[in-house]
């Protein structure tokens, strides 16, 4: 699998970055437009919940895996010990990924909030 | 300081003649001033007809303001023309670029405006002669644009404010249906909105029209491209459409 791997300050402004990337990855893979946007969708909503509406202290390093028929994207928060953090999707967060991405977790991974996601390519017509 | 339009046709064409002569800069910024005064009353006529666009008037006539100084420095004396008849087309001009360019909440370039526009159009076309989705691959080949390009174009698509559903689609046709018209409330009206309260509260307090849009995409699992397809719009307003809606939603959850 490639990886490509970034680290952005915890702000809501540097995910367009993360977006662009994704995009970008996903293009090469030749998904379709509409695929494209539901995985923005999928990385904004879990990323989200890492910056918060307002940005946090720390940093987010995100980690795009890319296999010939799918893209893997892992955040993890790098935030000071203490930040209280919540890594519990909400029902419509739930409903909102079930249906823009293959699959979706939001959880503390020793002790930082990460989030990963999965979107597989269309099957071939 | 003169009142404003207190003076006589003739004495506004003595002032405007006294302006043109005038070489002292502080003279003719006085003059100028006067000028600005006799003629705000027609600037804020214009801007009147802009105020139902979401811009506070104050802002609208500042920059029918800028309209204005500029006619005034344009303005022929030799021309058998009133100020007011030579003026407005400019002034309104200021008002109308003024709307499309602060249409997008962050400054974008034109180029960028015009890519957007472009793409906007081609993923309608391309979607409909592929029968799916075009890729980035396809749209870079259909505009002549490269890869980057087109990633670049999708991407502000986010920037751009589409500030009301209520919004007339077509701005420059004030009477044409709004988007919440052309929704239609057939099959997605009753049918389980109550699960959407359930699911969150935050949803149920949304105008019905966003929830529904929610609904089709989140619930039915319609694509974007049929949606847009289903209410007659472009993937790029749906795309924005959403992205605003969620990025609204989750505002609410934050504690």
């Amino acid at each position: 699998m490639d990886k490509v791997s970034i680290s952005i300050p915890a702000s809501p402004q540097y995910l367009q970055v993360v977006r662009l990337i994704a995009a970008g990855l996903a293009s090469r893979l030749t998904f379709t437009i509409d695929e494209i946007e539901d995985l923005k969708i999928a990385v904004d909503e879990l990323a989200a919940y890492l910056t918060g509406t307002q940005g946090r202290e720390g940093t987010i390093e995100i980690e795009f895996g890319v296999e010939s028929d799918r893209i893997e994207i892992k955040g993890t928060g790098k935030f000071a010990p203490g930040d209280k953090i919540r890594t519990e999707l909400t029902e419509l967060s739930r409903q909102i990924l079930k249906t823009v991405a293959d699959d979706a977790v939001l959880e503390l991974n020793d002790g930082l909030p990460s989030f990963s996601l999965t979107k597989n390519k269309h099957k071939q017509s | 300081m003169t009142e404003r339009g207190s003076l006589s046709k003739e004495e506004a064409r003595a002032l405007f003649v006294e302006y043109r002569t005038a070489t002292d800069e502080r003279t003719r910024v006085a003059l100028r001033e006067k000028l600005v005064d006799q003629y705000i009353g027609l600037v804020e006529f214009l801007a009147r007809r802009f105020k139902n666009r979401g811009e506070p008037l104050e802002d609208l006539t500042q920059v029918g303001m800028i309209g204005l100084l500029k006619v005034i420095e344009r303005f022929d004396l030799d021309r058998e023309v009133e100020f007011s008849t030579y003026a407005t087309p400019t002034v309104v001009g200021e008002l109308k670029r003024h709307f499309r360019d602060k249409g997008w909440a962050v400054r974008v370039p034109r180029r960028l405006q015009e890519l957007h526009l472009e793409l906007t159009k081609m993923i309608g076309l391309l979607g409909q002669d592929l029968g799916h989705s075009p890729t980035v691959a396809e749209l870079a080949k259909a505009t002549g644009h490269s890869e980057e390009q087109v990633l670049e174009g999708l991407e502000i698509a986010n920037a751009y404010n589409f500030s009301s559903l209520d919004a007339p689609l077509d701005s420059d046709d004030e009477g044409s249906s709004t988007f919440a018209d052309q929704m239609g409330s057939e099959d997605v009206q009753i049918e389980n909105l109550e699960y959407w309260a359930s699911l969150a509260p935050e949803v149920s307090k949304l105008p019905e029209r966003e929830q529904h849009i929610l609904f089709m995409r989140f619930f039915k699992g319609l694509t974007q491209s049929e949606i847009a397809d289903k209410l007659g719009i472009s993937q790029m307003h749906v795309s924005r459409l959403l992205n605003r809606t969620l990025a609204r939603l989750r505002g609410a959850f934050e504690d």
